[in-house]
């Protein structure tokens, strides 16, 4: 159940000078996005996916991102704790009683123990990752086109319905990603499509194009129409270790929060977001003192934040063993995988276990690292606050124009990545989750793979996605979900 | 509120039309009786189809509350900013690339953010320096000559 020697192969590759160079960086740049409001993690893999692709090793890479990902979760707790501003958006509960605590005098504490929890959720997270993570690709052996179809579709309907807050919105938006998915050639004949004349957009539309598109400029152009204010920070932070008292009555919400988050981490669309949510409701539910939710409890600190980060270890299993990415931030380090050549999914095991437990190794010593940079550290990222977000707002838009050119040296991508620009700043305008776009994009040309290669398979009957055991539960379940939330809705309305 | 999301929902009941015309006159629906190369973009025009009336339909009637689509002149600067970055792909490949951030950052300072000429050309000339150094010499991008450098 736990391979030791993989994991100990594993130690040996993460703990190489490069690696704990990247690795750290990565986790420096994840907490620095996660305390600066604005640019989240997603924007960030974004920016440095044409970097990466000059690193040499996947591994270095993936390291570097991954980094990114769960840096954000701890740094995104430090704003909300002190400015009562979200810098992740994992850390909106955070908010509520952190920024009760820091006004009572007691910022350090809640710091403290947003990081301590985070630690320790993250490390459980981790420990689950490697024991579910080789047993699950072992089964996902058996899956062949009819079940990964309707793997797809599961995971982005769940992807769906439980990111946004519309889900016809959402589907919307996924629908729009699997067409933009669709662009260029046919995996299958090699047919071109919807190129309408335009010999550069034969090839397909670039991940690194649309992502940057749509997670960088489209958000320096939606953070243009705030009018800046800059935070002058008065909080004095000290004690960041928290009492006994504190360590006993966030004990039990850490455990909670760990276990919650890393359930719901491993859906699809789950994730940080949603975890951090339960987590407080729960805190809430089953807490001696519930009026003091609201108030500066350090149940609502310790559960929300040990839940995010365990939902941020977790959500790499079905990234790397089912290849099924399911968030926004995951589905960039599928891209860069990609980008090096590796698949992720059930074969990465075996055809690249130095990658797969490299990657997972470099996890538990980033988890380390973050703990020392957040805690007698985190003055230093405070001060971070104090940059004008004027100046960065053009330096990340140059990073992005630039780094998209150096993809595939076209100044076509920067058109393309400049329309993406304006087509994210407008969704978000309008309301609607990019998310699901993004994990459409990624999970499309699977998903069309998967359908025709099921259909020629069964000479074109349908009913090939509900004779497979496997397929016909996965697609039950999808349309379980489906009618169970349409349900809802309606009861909701009347 | 509700006007916008009624005039996304006709755009994308408009892309649906093109996707499915895509589809059935110019890629193959089926070949040699099996799926083909529209067959997927056609399913997804009808369902898209479907959620633009669905989102034109939930939006219908008066608006409950008054929000403006945009705050007064809000919309200026992010105009600014997408005139002057589609402003710097236009000259990208005839003034280099290193001249064009040096022009695009002091040009979105001064415009977009209204800070002093000192400044702006300052930050600009920095930026241009550190995009030198970091894409041009450590990563090698080739990046297009122009007539400036």
């Amino acid at each position: 159940m736990f391979d030791v020697a993989g994991l100990w192969h594993g130690f040996q590759i993460a703990f190489s000078p490069v690696n704990l160079l990247w690795g750290f960086i990565g986790c420096a740049l994840g907490t620095a996005v996660g305390v600066l409001p604005g640019l989240g993690p997603a924007a960030t893999i974004a920016l440095l996916l044409p970097i990466s692709m000059k690193m040499g090793s996947p591994i270095t890479a993936i390291i570097l991102m991954s980094g990114i990902f769960y840096g954000a979760m701890y740094g995104g707790s430090t704003t909300s704790i002190l400015l009562k501003i979200p810098g992740e958006a994992a850390s909106v509960v955070t908010c509520i009683d952190g920024y009760e605590m820091a006004k009572m005098g007691r910022a350090g504490p809640a710091l403290g123990i947003a990081a301590i929890g985070s630690f320790i959720a993250g490390t459980v997270g981790l420990v689950g990752l490697t024991m579910m993570a080789p047993p699950l690709a072992e089964a996902a052996l058996k899956f062949g086109p009819p079940e990964y179809f309707s793997l797809t579709v599961l995971g982005l309907l769940l992807a769906t319905y439980l990111t946004g807050d519309s889900a016809l919105k959402g589907l919307t938006m996924a629908i729009l990603g699997l067409i933009l998915g669709c662009i260029g050639l046919d995996p299958l004949s090699g047919a071109v499509r919807f190129d309408f004349g335009v010999v550069d957009l034969q090839s397909n539309i670039d991940f690194v194009t649309l992502a940057m598109g749509l997670f960088g400029v489209g958000e320096i152009l939606y953070s243009l129409e705030k009018s800046e204010t800059t935070s002058i920070l008065t909080t004095k932070i000290k004690n960041v270790f928290p009492t006994m008292v504190d360590l006993g009555r966030s004990g039990w919400a850490m455990v909670r929060g760990s276990v919650i988050g890393f359930l719901v981490g491993i859906l699809p669309g789950g994730g940080a977001v949603l975890s951090s949510l339960i987590s407080y409701a729960v805190e809430k539910k089953v807490s001696k003192h519930p009026e003091e939710f609201g108030h500066g409890a350090i149940e609502g600190v310790a559960g929300p934040e040990s839940a995010n980060n365990a939902a941020a270890s977790s959500s790499f299993i079905p990234l790397l063993t089912l290849g099924i990415p399911g968030n926004a931030s995951t589905a960039m380090i599928f891209a860069a995988l990609l980008i090096h050549g590796i698949t992720p999914g059930p074969f990465l095991l075996t055809e690249h276990p130095d990658v797969f437990w490299g990657v997972v190794a470099s996890m538990y010593i980033g988890n380390v690292m973050l703990l020392v940079l957040n805690l007698p550290l985190v003055g230093i990222w405070v001060q971070l606050l104090r940059v004008p977000y004027a100046f960065m707002a053009p330096l990340i838009l140059v990073l992005t124009l630039v780094g998209v050119y150096s993809v595939n040296n076209s100044v076509f991508d920067i058109w393309v990545m400049l329309i993406m620009g304006v087509f994210g700043y407008l969704a978000r305008k309008l309301k609607f989750d990019l998310g699901p776009l993004l994990l459409a994009f990624v999970l499309g040309p699977i998903m069309e793979r998967s359908l025709r290669q099921a259909l020629l398979m069964s000479n074109g009957k349908f009913g090939i996605f509900f004779t497979h055991p496997i397929s016909g539960t996965l697609l039950g379940i999808a349309i379980l979900f489906v009618v169970y939330n349409i349900l809802a809705a309606r009861k909701k309305n009347a | 509120m509700k006007s916008w999301q009624r005039y996304t929902g006709l755009c994308l009941l408009a892309v649906a039309a093109l996707v499915i015309q895509q589809s059935v006159w110019v890629l193959r629906l089926f070949d040699h009786g099996q799926p083909g190369s529209g067959f997927m973009p056609f399913g997804l025009g009808v369902i898209l189809a479907i959620l633009a009336i669905g989102l034109i339909a939930t939006n219908l009637g008066p608006e409950e509350k008054q929000i403006p689509f945009w705050e007064p002149k809000a919309w200026l600067r992010p105009l600014l900013a997408i005139v002057i970055t589609a402003a710097y792909i236009i000259v990208f490949d005839d003034i280099g690339a290193i001249t064009s951030v040096v022009v695009l950052v002091a040009g979105w300072l001064l415009l977009v953010e209204r800070k002093s000429l000192l400044v702006s050309a300052s930050t600009g000339l920095l930026t241009g320096l550190v995009v030198y150094l970091l894409f041009e010499r450590f990563l090698q991008t080739p990046f297009p000559r122009g007539v400036l450098f």
